[in-house]
């Protein structure tokens, strides 16, 4: 079932999945664009998915060639760059000098992602619906 | 020979199963199994497709497009088998209506 119309519907299926996945991943950073502690100690970390190319290896692949079958998620990346410091004497979480380390957020750049990621679905969406009327347009051909 | 031709050629499409190089081996199949297998292919579809919608009802999918990929499958595969089998209908029944 590869290299078909089917073959086409389920790699852009797995874009659709990676990138809902993509923004399961920015609604963590913005729901957690405040907060200052976290299991492991310290301010919540940016969290970043990796995208890896899906290569199918079944016993027909492996015979052939491997084929490149969509998208998949392997794995996701904490981004390291130092907290924000804000000078906030009030917060439970202020240090000896009155500075919060807050999260390493940006909520401006989280909302650039998200609309980066409803396009990317979107563009996964017209694959499919392109490759639906060519198999439509394709049965036509019998009605002629 | 001519109606095999198309049966293959056509549900070859459906699961990808047959490349052209081994349409010259399977000439012989006759029709009826491979419309029966055909249509037990769609019917599968059909049923993963419920299966998902099913699940997708009760909590266990949370990914819309997987259920609804499922059914644009099921779908394009019932229209095939329709398209190929009304095809080879009328083509019997071109040949019923042959003068002798």
């Amino acid at each position: 079932m590869n290299s078909n119309f089917f073959g086409i519907m389920d790699i852009s299926g797995s874009g659709l999945t990676a990138e809902r996945f993509r923004m399961d991943i920015i609604a963590d950073n913005i729901a957690n664009a405040e907060t200052t502690r976290t299991p492991e100690g310290g301010p919540y970390k940016r969290k970043v998915p990796i995208f890896a190319e899906r290569v199918e290896n079944s016993i027909a692949n492996y015979l052939s060639e491997a084929k490149a079958a969509g998208v998949r998620v392997i794995g996701i990346h904490e981004d390291n760059s130092p907290p924000r410091l804000v000078y906030d004497p009030t917060n439970p979480d202020a240090d000896a000098n009155g500075y919060v380390k807050m999260p390493n957020v940006n909520v401006v750049r989280e909302m650039v992602d998200m609309i980066s990621a409803q396009r990317a679905y979107e563009a996964n969406i017209s694959v499919i619906s392109s490759a639906r009327s060519m198999v439509r347009s394709a049965l036509d051909i019998g009605r002629a | 020979m001519g109606i095999d031709k198309v049966g293959n050629t056509g549900l070859g499409g459906i699961g990808g199963l047959d490349n052209l190089n081994s349409n010259k081996k399977k000439m012989n199949v006759d029709f009826s199994k491979i419309l029966s297998k055909a249509v037990e292919q769609v019917n599968e579809l059909q049923h993963e497709a419920s299966k998902m919608q099913e699940d997708f009802a009760a909590g266990k999918i949370d990914n819309v497009h997987e259920v609804l990929i499922a059914a644009e499958k099921a779908d394009i595969s019932l229209r095939l088998t329709t398209e190929i089998r009304n095809k080879i209908v009328e083509a019997y029944k071109e040949i019923m209506r042959m003068q002798i």
